[in-house]
């Protein structure tokens, strides 16, 4: 793993590359597109997809290519990508709740499904990953260690993000008891609380 | 061994569609885990099964741990694998482990 980081490294400066693809992962609801929204409008102005309380609302990857960042006199590209919540159920009686007819419910979480595949097929092509984790949750679940996993073993650099830190139920330190290993940035992308520390790791990494 | 994981994955995938809940020594790797992410939602119909909750506890296993294994040593670690139609919530506790389960 260091070996190939060490390569990836300097194969960038040969390349003189500025530009990489940070990809959104976690668990459904976490607020990936909350966030991915709250860095495309920072940086480009406007929002890049719709965010919901509904499970599975982002159903497809949506990418925003060429967002510029630039901190502390180092500029980077970056394509952003929003990935479909990762599950490893889904049913569509879950949506009715709210309000959605059983039709509708039926297709929705057939898109799902197809989402999430997508977002697993997407782990082997982005260059970076924020691993979003809903702070007021268990961050001890399926997904969240095998999405870690399967980044470690490729050698993506990754960046825990503890968000809706808004919350009063919010607690990072249980995500940070869960994985030491990793670094974890206390976030809230819905009222823009603790951005500047990401981007400054984003441009680190 | 790419014939052999599919089997594998396919046969945990067979028994979770018949509603069986499955709990067997060692762990899976951290691909097949994924893979049977991948899987189990290329097989949901929303009818019958509409998934999985999992729960693989134990480090995937080292060079040495490989060969102790190859040479019939104990494996490390176990998983529990249910429909979720059956099991409703795994929760993981690094000492202990909490299976809801009900129809």
């Amino acid at each position: 793993m260091h070996f190939r980081n060490f390569f990836s490294w300097i194969s960038k400066i040969f390349k003189g590359r500025n530009d990489f693809t940070i990809g959104l992962y976690g668990n459904v609801n976490t607020g990936k597109s909350t966030l991915a929204n709250r860095i495309s409008k920072d940086w480009t102005g406007e929002e890049m997809t719709k965010s919901s309380e509904i499970p599975h609302e982002t159903r497809n990857v949506i990418k925003k290519e060429h967002v510029e960042l630039r901190i502390d006199g180092h500029k980077i590209n970056i394509n952003l990508l929003d990935m479909p919540g990762i599950a490893t159920k889904v049913d569509y009686r879950e949506f009715l709740p709210f309000g959605i007819k059983e039709e509708e419910a039926q297709q929705r979480a057939k898109e799902a499904t197809k989402g999430i595949i997508e977002a697993i097929k997407w782990l082997e092509k982005v260059d970076v990953a924020l691993v979003v984790m809903d702070a007021t949750q268990d961050p001890y679940t399926q997904v969240n260690i095998t999405l870690l996993g399967n980044l470690e073993a490729r050698g993506i650099p990754l960046i825990i993000v503890a968000n809706k830190m808004d919350l009063k139920k919010a607690n990072s330190s249980k995500i940070k008891q869960a994985f030491p290993q990793h670094k974890v940035l206390e976030v809230s992308a819905l009222t823009g609380q603790g951005m500047q520390a990401l981007y400054k790791e984003i441009v680190k990494v | 061994m790419l014939k052999e994981k599919e089997d594998k994955l396919g046969f945990l995938l067979d028994n979770l569609k018949k509603q069986k809940i499955l709990v067997f020594e060692g762990s899976l790797t951290k691909t097949e885990e994924r893979d049977l992410i991948q899987r189990t939602m290329e097989v949901i119909d929303q009818q019958n099964f509409t998934g999985i909750e999992v729960a693989s506890f134990g480090e995937e296993s080292n060079f040495i741990q490989k060969l102790i294994q190859m040479l019939g040593g104990r494996k490390s670690g176990f998983t529990v694998i249910g429909p979720a139609s059956i099991v409703k919530e795994i929760k993981r506790d690094p000492s202990k482990l909490n299976v809801l389960a009900g129809e």
